[in-house]
């Protein structure tokens, strides 16, 4: 066991609201761990403590050896080694494709320019967007968005990537192709936590599943287990709802 | 009436003109540097460099320009006599300090029209405080700030024609000393008039011209 990730009673509340209340989970190395559940049931708001985009109200964090959770991390040290996809992209719509994807390794982890060059140029044949290296993002779909700004957390050589409803946001004929490169990552063995409502991706590319509602895991197993034999009510009725 | 106006009359409205454009270009340069730093604290993640901030553009804000001017020329140097400076200095102190103060809340403005998720996109990729707003924040912000900073420079230009009231000679007031001397106010303040407009127009053409730009 070699948890790259591990939540101890992790609590997050915003003012009086408790959105997390407790939670508990580890993440193996290589694993793929599919967090569902409706929406408001603080999925989005752990997938953000785990690289202190929220700070944490209570518990213990820790990803990759470092204590999120102690007075002052050093945060920037910590979220070189968590990469983080969001539901809006978030591209920087002032740079082209290419420096957008090595911005962050030469001004952050200040590696020299032409190695970061060549890993972006392999980045971008990998999310297949070779051609548009040298446009703004602007003149992108939503799908090609999307995939920038997979590469872009990827050059940075996370130890993890967190994927915060990477689909939700697109038109559907673009989600094939953001889902198709988070298969490709899948099977490349990167360690994976991924909000998502993607069912039919949690089935197929899941290692686990974790169900959560109401700030609490509900359930967790893996995806035939979750998908077919749900143990707990809720997680029964969400399913029915959605499948 | 205005070839009698003649060489004579005509020289010191231009160098008040030119006296003029000095002002704007300095003060403008000097406000923008204050615009930018208190701009950037009034959204800063220390609270009391926002406090300080606030303090400031409020309180400026709030003066009229002729109260700085005259508080600086004045009063000051009751209090602190090293801080008696020339007629010139004060006025560029007077309007940057002016000037800085709105230039900030422009730039807040345009702090704050820049998506969050930029910032979180940013940060999550290890960036700290300053490589976030040097690289993907402020290149943003500039965009949305120039227009109406522009704007702004063209009521600086009007701004700059109280220093008269310290007596500092810039167009304003070589305006009303050549009047005084020739007694002919009408053709003596429609050469001012038309003075300040060939100094402010060409600004609104940069502006209209950027903002195309933009698009």
């Amino acid at each position: 066991m070699n948890p790259i990730v591990s939540v101890e009673g992790l609590r997050k509340n915003f003012g009086k609201l408790e959105v997390l209340r407790g939670i508990d989970c580890e993440v193996e190395t290589n694993e793929v761990v599919c967090v569902i559940g409706p929406s408001g049931s603080g999925k989005s708001t752990f997938l953000r403590c785990l690289n202190l985009l929220e700070s944490i109200t209570a518990g213990t964090v820790v990803v990759n050896g470092h204590k999120l959770t102690e007075p002052r991390p050093d945060l920037n040290r910590v979220r070189q080694d968590v990469g983080m996809v969001f539901q809006q992209f978030n591209v920087f719509p002032h740079m082209k494709v290419l420096d957008n994807v090595t911005l962050a390794p030469i001004k952050v982890s200040k590696h020299p320019p032409d190695q970061v060059r060549e890993r972006a140029w392999a980045l971008l044949e990998k999310v297949g967007l070779t051609d548009k290296a040298d446009v703004y993002p602007s003149k992108l779909s939503g799908g090609q968005q999307q995939r920038v700004a997979i590469a872009r957390a990827l050059a940075m050589q996370p130890k993890v990537m967190l994927f915060d409803e990477p689909t939700s946001a697109l038109d559907p004929e673009t989600v094939g192709e953001v889902l198709a490169v988070m298969k490709d990552l899948a099977r490349e063995e990167m360690t994976m936590v991924v909000v998502t409502h993607e069912m039919g991706f949690a089935r197929e590319v899941a290692d686990r599943v974790i169900f959560m509602d109401h700030g609490v895991i509900v359930e967790e197993g893996d995806p035939a287990q979750i998908f077919d034999n749900p143990q707990q009510e809720r997680t029964q009725a969400f399913l029915s709802k959605i499948l | 009436m205005f070839a009698e106006f003649g060489v004579a009359n005509l020289r010191p409205l231009l160098d008040g003109a030119i006296l003029t454009l000095y002002l704007v270009a300095m003060s403008g340069f000097f406000g923008t540097i204050i615009g930018l730093v208190f701009g950037m604290a009034r959204v800063a993640p220390f609270a009391p460099v926002r406090w300080v901030a606030a303090t400031y553009v409020n309180f400026i804000r709030g003066q009229p320009v002729l109260i700085i001017l005259l508080f600086l020329y004045y009063a000051i140097p009751l209090m602190v006599p090293s801080a008696t400076f020339a007629r010139g200095p004060t006025a560029i102190i007077g309007l940057s300090v002016y000037a800085g103060a709105y230039i900030a809340e422009i730039v807040r403005g345009a702090i704050e029209s820049v998506p969050r998720g930029q910032g979180e996109a940013a940060s999550a990729l290890g960036m700290g405080y300053l490589l976030r707003y040097r690289y993907v924040v402020l290149p943003q912000a500039m965009k949305v700030a120039v227009p109406p900073s522009i704007g702004f420079l063209i009521s600086l230009v009007k701004a700059s024609s109280l220093v008269s009231v310290i007596n500092y000679v810039e167009l304003t007031k070589a305006g009303a000393i050549v009047s005084n001397l020739n007694q002919e106010p009408l053709v003596t303040f429609l050469v001012v008039a038309a003075l300040y407009f060939a100094l402010s127009y060409p600004i609104a053409l940069f502006g209209r011209w950027y903002e195309r730009r933009l698009v």
